[in-house]
C-alpha cells in the first residue's frame, strides 16, 4: 500500500487541445479517493495515466513517493477494475482471480489457498470453476474485485466499475466495494460520473470539469462549502438554484437583492464570506439548495413572490419548481434544465423541496424566503465562492504555447 | 402471410388454436424448404450424385468404356498395398505440414508482429502483399514458382551465385540445381509454393481476428504482470480458437487434395517424388482409364479429409460452448 501523487500532470493526445490540465492531488496510504465530473472531463484519461496505459505530457505522477512516469504498467505494482471486468473470457473464475500470481510464479497450492479465500470474501465460492460467460453482471463484478484483491497492490484503480449493473445491484455493490476498501485498507482511486457514488463511498471527493481539478475534498465540505459554481450545481440532487443578486449597505447593514425581495445578511454570514465586503455595490451569484428554500402560500411582501409551475411527488418529498421574477445565472447545469423558459434571462424556475404533506398545487401562488445562513456567494465571472478558505478559482493553467515545448522536450526524452 | 391473418381473427377454442400453430407452421416450413430447392437441387447433382457414383465405381473394375465389372474391396487393396498409390498418400501427409502448420504458425507469428510493430498506411500495405498470392491463380502460382526455383531460376541466382562462389573457393562443388527436379528438395519445394499461397490466408484471418479481441484484456494483463510472451499465449491464442480452427481445416483440405499446384509445377516428378493423391486420381482416371481404382483412391482420400478435419472442429467447438 502507498500513496498516489500527481504532481502538476498535464495530458494532451493530439497537441493542440490540453485533456488534462496542471492536475495536482494527492491520495494518502488506504484512503479512497472519488474522481467525479462530467462525461470528457478526463477522469478516465487520469486514471488510466496512473495505470501506466497513456503516456504523461507534462508533470509527474508518484507511488509511495516513487516517479513512475516511465514505469511499465506491469511494474507499478496497481490492480484495476475496468468498467467492462475484462475477465478473461476463456479462464474459469478461479483461474481469472488467480492469474496475476500465477504470472509472479506463485506456487500452485498457495495460489489456491489465496483465490478460495478471496472468492470466500466476495461470496463466490460456488462459482470457481464456472467460465465469466456463464456468471450474472454481478458476479462478473466480484471476479473483477477479486483479480484485484488477491494480489494486495500497491493501489486500486477503478474505472466506473457498477455503471454496468442495475440500479439496485448498483447501490449493494457501492456499499460492498466502500466496506472491503475499508477492510482491505488499500489506496483506491475511483472514477465515476454518479454523484450518489463519489458522496457516499469517498473519503475525499475530486471534482473535475474540462481538465481541471475544480475541489478536492470531503464529502461533506464539498456539499457544504463548494468551492465554485460548477462544483455547487454538480454536486446534489436536486442541483442547487443559482440567482443573480445584488449587494449593497443600507443602514450598517449588508443588503442582498434578489428580485424586488430584498434581506439584511448577519454578521456571520459576513465574517465567513469575507467576498462579500468587496462585492459591494455589484451583482454576485447566489446559491441555494432546494431544501434552504422556504415555501409559504399566498403572497406576502417580504419573500420572493412566485407561481407554481410543476409539482413533482416524490414519496418522502415533493419538488416544487417555482416561476420567480429574478435573474438567473448562466451555469453548465441550469443550461440543461429542460424547464426554463426560453429568452427570458429576469425570470427563473426555482426548486424547492418541501415536506411530503405540502398540498402544494401546479399554479398556485407562494412566496419564498432564503436561509441566509444556507446561501452560497459567487463572483458571477470567475464563479469562485466568496468564501473564506475556499480554493479560488482553478490555478493558471499552461497555455498551448507550453504545450508545443513540452511536446517536445517529451519527443526529446523518448528518443534519448 | 394472408392465411395467417385469417386464422388469428376466427374465434377459436384453445385446442384448435394450436392446431392452427401447427398447420401453419408446416406451411411455412415447406415453404421453406422450397426456398432451399434450388441450391440443394444444385448440391446434390454436382456434389451428392458424383460422391454416391465414386463409391459405386470403387467396387468395380472400368475403363470408363466397356462395362463394368465388380470387384468388391479389391480396389481397396490395392490402395493400401500398392506402394506407389500409399506414398502418394504420405506425401500429402508431409504436405500438411507446409499447405497448414506452418502458414498457421507463421502466420500467427506474422499477425501478432504486424499488430505489434506496424501501424497505419504501412500495415494495410503489409496486409494486402501477404494476401496477394490468394489472390493469384493457382496455375499461374505454379508456373511462376517453377521458373523461380528452376535451375536458372531467381533463387538459384540471387541465393546461390554467392554461395557456390564461396563453395568454389573452399573446393567443393556448386550447391546450384533445379530444385524441382532434384529427389531431395521436390516435395518441400512444392511444400514451399503452398506456404507461400497460403500464408496470405492465414496471415488475414489471424489478423482480424486479433482485432476483435478487446484491447483491456491485454490490458488487464499487464496489470497482472503479464509479458508480451504470456500475453501472447494466455490472451492472444486461446482468444483465436475460432481463426485458427478455420486456417487448419482450410489449408488441410488444400494440402490433401493438392492438385493444381503439383501438376503445373512437377506433374508428381521426379519419379514420383511428389505423387500426391489429387494427381494420382486422375492420372489413374483419365490416363491409365483403371476408373474403379481412382475412384477408391478417391474415397479413401475423403475418409482421410474428415478424419483431419473432425478433431479440429471439435477442439473449436469445444472451447467456445463453453
Ligand atoms: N485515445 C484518445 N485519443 C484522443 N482523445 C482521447 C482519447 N481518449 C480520450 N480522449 C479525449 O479526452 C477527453 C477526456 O476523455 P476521458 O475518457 O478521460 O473522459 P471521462 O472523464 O472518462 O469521460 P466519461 O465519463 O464519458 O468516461 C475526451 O474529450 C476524449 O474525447
Ligand atoms: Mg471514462
Amino acid at each position: 500500500m502507498a500513496s498516489l501523487e500527481f504532481d502538476a500532470v498535464s495530458k494532451s493526445y493530439d497537441q493542440q487541445h490540453w485533456t488534462l490540465r496542471d492536475l495536482s492531488f494527492t491520495v494518502s496510504d488506504g484512503e479512497f479517493l472519488v474522481l467525479v465530473g462530467p462525461s470528457g472531463c478526463g477522469k478516465t484519461t487520469a486514471l488510466r495515466m496512473l495505470a501506466g496505459f497513456e503516456d504523461i505530457s507534462q508533470g509527474e505522477i508518484r507511488i509511495g513517493g516513487v516517479r513512475i512516469n516511465e514505469t511499465p504498467p506491469r511494474e507499478r505494482d496497481i490492480a484495476m477494475v475496468f468498467q467492462n471486468y475484462a475477465l478473461y473470457p476463456h479462464m474459469t473464475v478461479a483461474d481469472n482471480i488467480g492469474y496475476g500470481l500465477k504470472v509472479r510464479g506463485m506456487a500452485k497450492a498457495e495460489r489456491r489457498a489465496r483465490v478460495v479465500k478471496t472468492a470466500e470474501m466476495l461470496g463466490l465460492s460456488a462459482e470457481l470453476d464456472r467460465k465469466p460467460s456463464q456468471l450474472s453482471g454481478g458476479q462478473r463484478q466480484r471476479v473483477a474485485m477479486g483479480r484485484a484483491i488477491v494480489r494486495e497492490p500497491q493501489a486500486f484503480l477503478m474505472d466506473e466499475p457498477l455503471s454496468n449493473l442495475d440500479a439496485r445491484l448498483r447501490v449493494r455493490m457501492r456499499t460492498e466495494i466502500a466496506r472491503l476498501q475499508r477492510d482491505l485498507n488499500v489506496t483506491t482511486v475511483y472514477v465515476t460520473h454518479d454523484q450518489v457514488e463519489a458522496m457516499t463511498m469517498a473519503d475525499r471527493v475530486a471534482v473535475m470539469n474540462g481538465g481541471l481539478l475544480q475541489q478536492l475534498d470531503t464529502p461533506q465540505r464539498i456539499y457544504a462549502h463548494p468551492a465554485n459554481l460548477f462544483v455547487a450545481t454538480f454536486i446534489g440532487s436536486p442541483a442547487m438554484n443559482i440567482l443573480k443578486a445584488d449587494l449593497s449597505k443600507r443602514d450598517d447593514q449588508v443588503w442582498c437583492k434578489v428580485g424586488d425581495y430584498s434581506f439584511p445578511l448577519p454578521a456571520s454570514t459576513l465574517n465567513a464570506n469575507p467576498g462579500i465586503r468587496a462585492a459591494l455595490g455589484t451583482t454576485i451569484a447566489i446559491g441555494v439548495r432546494p431544501n434552504a428554500v422556504t415555501v409559504t402560500g399566498g403572497q406576502y411582501p417580504n419573500g420572493l413572490p412566485g407561481e407554481v409551475r410543476i409539482a413533482e411527488g416524490l414519496g418522502s418529498e415533493v419538488l416544487a419548481h417555482i416561476e420567480v421574477a429574478a435573474s438567473r445565472v448562466e451555469t453548465e447545469a441550469a443550461s440543461e434544465a429542460p424547464d426554463l423558459p426560453l429568452g427570458h434571462t429576469d425570470t427563473s424556475i426555482i426548486v424547492a423541496s418541501l415536506k411530503e404533506e405540502s398540498l402544494i398545487a401546479r399554479g398556485e401562488r407562494v412566496t419564498l424566503t432564503f436561509d441566509s445562513e444556507h446561501i452560497h456567494f459567487f463572483d458571477p465571472q470567475t464563479g469562485a465562492s466568496l468564501r473564506s478558505g475556499a480554493a479560488t478559482a482553478p490555478s493558471s493553467a499552461p497555455t498551448l504555447a507550453d504545450l508545443s515545448t513540452a511536446v517536445q522536450a517529451a519527443g526529446a526524452e523518448r528518443v534519448v | 402471410m394472408l392465411n395467417s391473418a385469417t386464422a388469428s381473427r376466427r374465434p377459436l377454442g384453445a385446442g384448435s388454436t394450436l392446431r392452427g400453430v401447427r398447420a401453419l407452421a408446416r406451411a411455412d416450413r415447406a415453404r421453406g424448404w422450397l426456398f432451399l430447392l434450388p441450391a440443394l437441387a444444385a448440391y446434390g447433382m454436382f456434389v451428392l450424385w458424383p460422391l454416391a457414383n465414386s463409391v459405386k465405381y470403387s467396387f468395380y473394375n472400368w475403363d470408363g468404356i466397356n462395362p463394368a465389372k465388380w470387384v468388391g474391396l479389391s480396389n481397396y487393396g490395392q490402395v493400401f498395398s500398392n506402394a506407389a498409390l500409399y506414398s502418394a498418400i504420405e506425401h500429402s501427409g508431409i504436405l500438411i505440414i507446409f499447405f497448414s502448420f506452418l502458414p498457421t504458425g507463421l502466420g500467427l507469428a506474422l499477425a501478432a508482429f504486424m499488430r505489434s510493430a506496424i501501424a497505419g498506411r504501412l500495415g494495410t500495405v503489409a496486409r494486402v502483399v501477404i494476401f496477394l498470392p490468394q489472390v493469384v491463380a493457382l496455375v499461374a502460382a505454379g508456373i511462376a514458382w517453377s521458373w523461380l526455383l528452376g535451375y536458372s531460376g531467381a533463387i538459384n541466382q540471387i541465393f546461390y551465385t554467392p554461395i557456390d562462389a564461396v563453395l568454389k573457393l573452399v573446393g567443393l562443388g556448386a550447391a546450384k540445381q533445379a530444385w524441382l527436379g532434384s529427389f531431395q528438395f521436390a516435395l518441400p519445394g512444392v511444400g514451399l509454393i503452398g506456404v507461400w499461397v497460403m500464408l496470405g490466408f492465414c496471415t488475414v484471418l489471424l489478423t482480424v481476428g486479433m482485432g476483435k479481441i478487446d484491447p483491456s484484456l491485454y490490458e488487464a494483463s499487464q496489470l497482472d504482470g503479464a509479458g508480451p510472451v504470456r500475453e501472447f499465449f494466455d490472451i492472444t491464442l486461446p482468444s483465436l480458437r475460432q481463426e485458427i480452427g478455420v486456417c487448419l481445416t482450410v489449408t488441410m483440405i488444400a494440402a490433401l487434395s493438392a492438385f493444381d499446384i503439383v501438376y503445373i509445377s512437377t506433374q508428381g516428378g521426379p519419379a514420383n517424388q511428389t505423387m500426391v493423391p489429387g494427381l494420382e486420381i486422375y492420372l489413374l482416371a483419365f490416363t491409365n482409364r483403371e476408373v474403379g481404382l481412382a475412384s477408391a483412391l478417391a474415397i479413401v482420400l475423403v475418409a482421410l479429409v474428415v478424419v483431419c478435419i473432425v478433431p479440429i472442429q471439435w477442439y473449436v467447438n469445444r472451447g467456445t460452448q463453453s
